[in-house]
């Protein structure tokens, strides 16, 4: 469904990625781990528009990516959940969600798709007129996830989507994204938390200096004892 | 006494709403586009030719000769962004220095005062009020322009504030200022919001130009020194804070109109400025604080 094939980009004259390729297939939990600096939060932005990779290809269900703006990628059906300070911070939980909608084009359509997201998130309907920016890091997490919902995303992008959450937390974003994946939509998530994403990955991709280091079954790479060593460090046990 | 300060006070309020439309607008640009627009008192001054040009040359009535102004000038506001900043911003790259921007709008602000020096001569044109009559409160008079002022100032803000609020449009412009990289990510385009929202600062800027235009004179330098106290009001209210602005706006127009009981009117400018310095030295945030469009 998603193809990044050979993709390289840089910041300015300094390259991050090399030729990176992935894929997820519809459905699927694909995770990609790394060392810090290893391109994967550069990896994210470049195949949801935020960075132009210089080579290389991004295709979605057939259509090329590489050259569209985040809002037009974000139209061909693909969600995407930042590291940090995704939500609208001054703005209630309400107008997130309607911003969500914004791609529907009218108020109605949105209007429709949000209850359905409160139904699926009853904290939000409770808390649906607080600001953004007071609620835990946990429920601004799982915001900006119920956001990108209200437009029925085929593929969620997230980056380190447990990032600075205490472990309770983490539990209940990874078992939102559990249930997520099996209403069917695909998830390509970055993450730090290598045994959290080893038990919800299908697949891994690792990350290296940029480029591709190892890619296969999240139950292969925990019986690679060279890429546990390698790259997982103490975080595999 | 009372009744000089009851007098001034009006009329604080009066130039406070033609400020409030002014600094507005230029607050909501630097809210959503970090740009400073220097130019934002050229777009006041054509709202004023504009008005001159509908109602002295085409005869027009005042009512279409207002709209028009505001429409015109929302129209040349909405091709600033795609015509000047847009492809700065693409070949400079992401990290843009706001320097040059600054410097962009300084160019665009001599060069169409300069085109209305040139196509409209250096003269100091008259407009005939759009009301006659006025409100006699018996301890002084208050004429029709300056009611017209504080009615169409407040609708006009109302109308900028409500947008903000509760338009799918407007609040996408709120995101955008708050978070342009989100933004995206729920399918904002940025180039669209940018272009509205310079449209919409420089209509508002238009119709403030209209306004005032039988008030004071119509003549191509007529923005610039309300350009410079928009700056005062601006910080004083916090950069990016529309409602300081707003409040700021009247703080500083009230206080303006006040000071000529005790201050002799040549220092007025000087103090207003005076008051900018100082309150940039004491409390850069501004009154107000962060920017919260």
């Amino acid at each position: 469904m998603l193809a990044v094939e050979g993709v390289s980009a840089a910041y300015g004259r300094l390259e991050i990625l090399h030729k990176v390729s992935l894929d997820v297939g519809p459905g699927e939990i694909v995770g990609i781990i790394g060392p810090n600096g290893a391109g994967k939060s550069t990896l994210l932005k470049t195949i949801f528009g935020y960075l132009p990779p210089f080579e290389g290809s991004v295709r979605f269900a057939g259509d090329t990516l590489a050259g569209l703006s985040p809002d037009r990628v974000m139209r061909q059906g693909i969600g995407y959940v930042a590291q940090a300070g995704g939500v609208f911070a001054d703005m209630s939980v309400h107008e997130n969600l309607v911003l969500g909608g914004y791609s529907l084009g009218s108020r109605r359509a949105a209007t429709a798709a949000i209850e359905r997201v409160y139904a699926q998130f009853p904290l939000f309907r409770a808390r649906a007129h607080q600001r953004a920016g007071s609620l835990s890091g946990g429920e601004q997490r799982a915001l900006a996830v119920a956001r990108t919902l209200v437009v029925k995303p085929r593929l969620i992008i997230l980056d380190e989507p447990s990032a600075a959450l205490a472990p309770r937390f983490i539990d209940e974003i990874y078992a939102t994204l559990a249930a997520l994946n099996r209403s069917g939509i695909a998830l390509l998530i970055v993450e730090q938390n290598v045994r959290r994403i080893l038990d919800a990955a299908h697949r891994i991709v690792v990350l290296d200096m940029g480029r591709n280091a190892f890619a296969g079954a999240s139950a292969e790479l925990r019986q690679s004892d060279r890429i546990r060593r390698l790259y997982l460090g103490e975080d595999a046990g | 006494m009372v009744e000089e300060i009851l007098e001034f006070l009006i009329l604080g309020l009066v130039l406070g709403g033609i400020y409030a439309l002014f600094a507005v607008g230029l607050t909501l640009i630097f809210g959503v586009l970090d740009i400073v627009n220097v130019a934002h008192g050229e777009f006041f001054a054509i709202g004023g030719y504009a008005l001159y040009v509908a109602m002295v040359v085409l005869g027009l009535s005042p009512a279409v000769g207002l709209v028009l102004a505001t429409v015109v000038v929302f129209a040349l506001g909405l091709v600033v962004y795609p015509l000047l900043i847009a492809p700065l911003q693409k070949r400079l790259g992401r990290r843009a220095p706001g320097p040059l921007f600054l410097v962009l709008t300084l160019g665009l602000s001599a060069l169409m005062q300069n085109s209305l020096l040139a196509a409209a001569g250096g003269e100091y044109l008259k407009v005939p009020p759009a009301v006659k009559g006025g409100l006699d409160l018996s301890f002084t008079f208050v004429s029709g322009q300056r009611l017209l002022i504080l009615i169409v100032a407040s609708l006009g803000l109302a109308a900028l504030f409500l947008f903000l609020r509760f338009h799918r449009q407007g609040m996408a412009i709120r995101a955008v200022a708050q978070n342009p990289a989100a933004a995206q990510s729920v399918g904002i385009p940025l180039g669209r919001i940018f272009t509205l929202t310079i449209g919409l600062a420089c209509a508002l800027a238009g119709l403030a130009g209209g306004l005032i235009a039988p008030l004071f004179s119509v003549y191509p330098a007529v923005g610039f020194t309300l350009t410079i106290k928009a700056f005062a009001i601006t910080i004083l209210g916090g950069m990016g804070n529309l409602l300081g602005a707003l409040v700021a706006s009247l703080i500083i127009a009230t206080v303006e109109a006040l000071s000529v009981l005790v201050i002799p009117s040549e220092w007025q400018n000087a103090i207003a400025f005076g008051t900018m310095i100082l309150v940039l030295l004491v409390r850069p945030s501004g009154l107000f604080g962060k920017k919260q469009p």
